[in-house]
């Protein structure tokens, strides 16, 4: 139960995170939005765009790949325990982006060719289906 | 009278019309394609000058539209016979330069006498595939040589080995005799496999995608799986048919090549205690645990592009030959999946065909949950790895290095599919499911009427793990044979492989089994 809770609270913290822009520990802040009553994934969906200028919607949209970019995808579902890369830092192939907890095995996120990280898609906390785009590289 | 010089002289004059192919323009035209002649192609797979051409004046019998003043030396397809290290094999070679390798009636017959010599003699077939497709003017008789390729390619599987080589287009029905052989090497850039090219996807569904997207090399290795091998040349190729031949034997009567090892058989290698995390959460990479174990650290994998989940491929254990298939915990985290199982029960199959002993190494966590996965009938192919891991009468030997969890238990050859040698690493995990799952059915009804029911929860896992999320469980009841030293895998299993030389199994005789295909 109380790993639910703390999973919603990644959802909440994601908004003040790309506020920030940086990767700090998430913050107990009060969440913005009270989530009506079983609705807490939807949500976040509707309270990011509104924070933040850029267009990156946290809960990742599915599988629609930005235009001459390389998105990194989801491959099981899971949740993102840590990132391990920035947005704008450059990566080699194989480096560790971020690692994806799913069927209790805490899986590597690589980086398919060497590039530079454009955005990361998630937070910590957050829990992904198969598909969804967790960062975009080129 | 025509004097006996005149007539060697009308002899090698035929001969020398006949290696030309479709003529010195359209070899520069492969060339500067970037590919080989059929020829050259033939004369760096096989022993130098160990090629004998068979059926080099066969020609065609079409009359139909302009078929009676074409010419096409050779019909189109080089066959012929030779030896790879060797050892004989039997090889065609598809002619890109004569009328496109078009395929018709005599192209076939050509074929179809290679194939019945390989299978009298008992040899492997390599077809060397680079051809348009079927010759359109020739109508129902070319659709008569693809069918009749077909039902050889079907009577030959699990007799000899059969290798398809794709080198140029391979389009419509042509991909079909491929298909059915044992292994498809690719070439990156050269090779293309589809059922509809794209132009009539195009029109049909309105698609649009490049032949390269639709089925060159890449995609044939990592997306569909059709394909076994990739090279980024020719060459490369050819090498790798060489060496993939090197642990497989010429029939399914005889035993694979024994190769002199040079490495120690009886060695403790202390590396692999620590290889193995003991978290079990924490990913590594099981080709790393292969490579210390098998001879000299080579390992051939077969399909390393897709599904990459599952590992499967040749080493050599003591200089014998040996079938290795492992989960990679690095990937979906070594969870079965509908391709994997797939993947893996075509392998099984092959060795068990081949007489190539079967070593397992299992360290997954399951079945992938997902809806893809059920609607893609998981439950079907899924049941293909059983199938294929019981069927399986060569010696087979399990190594559970990590987790061993319910049904994925089962299908990686444990001791309850016919498994000969089951062993067991002290990081094994061999359970109905993970502690986690397990402790919150077992203990429910504690945990939620806890005061603490966080802690309840730990302490009730921890409970599980400790007592059933080992290998001792299952060792006592004499399903793992023995828990070992990772440090002796080695020395394990070259005992074993020993020990299992002369086994015998029997199987009930039927025409043939119904395979969940």
């Amino acid at each position: 139960m109380k790993k639910y809770r703390v999973t919603i609270n990644g959802k909440t913290y994601e908004v003040e995170v790309e506020e920030i822009g940086g990767e700090e520990r998430p913050v107990p802040t009060a969440a913005p939005v009270p989530a009506p009553k079983g609705e807490a994934a939807a949500e976040p969906k509707a309270e990011v765009p509104k924070a933040e200028p850029a267009p990156a919607p946290t809960k990742a949209p599915k599988k629609d790949a930005p235009a001459g970019k390389l998105t990194i995808n989801a491959p099981m579902p899971g949740t993102i325990i840590s990132i391990k890369a920035k947005a704008g830092s450059s990566v080699k192939k194989g480096d560790v982006i971020m690692i994806l907890e799913a069927m209790k095995m805490e899986n590597e996120i690589l980086a398919p060719q060497d590039g530079t990280i454009l955005s990361i898609e998630v937070s910590e906390g957050a829990s992904v289906n198969t598909g969804d785009i967790l960062a975009v590289m080129e | 009278m025509e004097t006996m010089e005149q007539k060697l002289e009308l002899l090698r004059q035929k001969r020398k019309e006949i290696q030309l192919g479709g003529g010195e323009s359209r070899i520069k035209k492969q060339h500067e394609s970037g590919k080989l002649t059929a020829r050259e192609r033939l004369e760096k797979l096989l022993d130098e000058g160990s090629f004998v051409e068979i059926d080099a004046f066969v020609e065609h019998r079409c009359i139909d539209f302009d078929m009676a003043d074409t010419k096409a030396p050779g019909e189109g397809v080089v066959t012929g016979y030779g030896t790879i290290n060797g050892r004989l094999v039997f090889v065609f070679a598809q002619d890109f330069t004569v009328i496109g390798g078009s395929l018709g009636e005599m192209h076939a017959a050509k074929i179809c006498k290679i194939m019945d010599m390989a299978m009298k003699m008992g040899a492997p077939l390599i077809g060397l595939n680079d051809s348009g497709g079927a010759r359109i003017q020739e109508g129902v008789d070319a659709l008569k040589g693809y069918g009749e390729i077909f039902f050889r390619n079907t009577l030959a599987s699990g007799v000899i080995p059969q290798i398809s080589v794709i080198l140029g287009p391979c389009a419509g029905g042509a991909v079909y005799s491929p298909a059915l052989t044992d292994f498809i090497f690719m070439v990156d850039g050269i090779s293309k496999m589809f059922i509809t090219g794209p132009q009539v996807i195009k029109a049909v569904t309105g698609e649009e995608v490049t032949p390269e997207e639709l089925g060159g090399g890449l995609t044939h290795n990592t997306k569909s799986g059709v394909a076994h091998f990739l090279a980024s040349s020719e060459e490369e190729c050819l090498e790798s048919i060489k060496k993939l031949l090197s642990y497989i034997p010429s029939n399914n009567l005889e035993d694979p090549p024994y190769i002199e090892p040079k490495d120690e058989a009886y060695k403790i290698i202390d590396e692999l205690n620590d290889l193995v995390p003991t978290d079990p959460n924490k990913p590594y990479d099981m080709k790393e645990l292969i490579k210390k174990v098998v001879d000299e650290g080579d390992f051939f994998e077969v399909q390393p592009h897709f599904a990459q989940n599952m590992i499967t491929g040749f080493a050599r254990l003591n200089g014998k030959s040996v079938g290795i298939l492992a989960n990679q915990p690095k990937v979906l985290a070594g969870c079965l999946d509908i391709n994997a199982s797939d993947k893996a029960a075509r392998f099984v199959r092959f060795c068990d065909a081949f007489n190539i002993p079967l070593i397992t190494f299992t360290d997954t966590p399951g079945y992938l949950p997902g809806v893809a996965q059920e609607h893609g009938g998981i439950i079907r192919h899924g049941a293909k790895l059983l199938y294929a891991y019981s069927e399986a009468t060569v010696p087979k030997i399990t190594v559970i290095v990590r987790k061993a969890y319910g049904g994925a238990y089962i299908a990686m050859c444990s001791r309850h599919l016919g498994a000969d040698q089951v062993f067991a690493f002290p990081t094994a995990e061999i359970a109905v499911m993970g502690p986690e799952g397990a402790a919150n059915i077992i203990f429910r009804k504690e945990i939620e009427q806890s005061a603490d029911p966080i802690n309840t929860r730990k302490e009730k896992i921890e409970e599980y793990r400790n007592k059933f999320a080992t290998p001792y469980q299952a060792a006592k009841r004499g399903y793992v044979d023995d828990v070992i030293e990772p440090s002796t895998t080695r020395i394990k299993l070259i005992s074993a492989l020993e020990m299992l030389t002369s086994k015998r199994e029997k199987r009930p005789a039927k025409k043939h089994g119904n395979m969940p295909v």
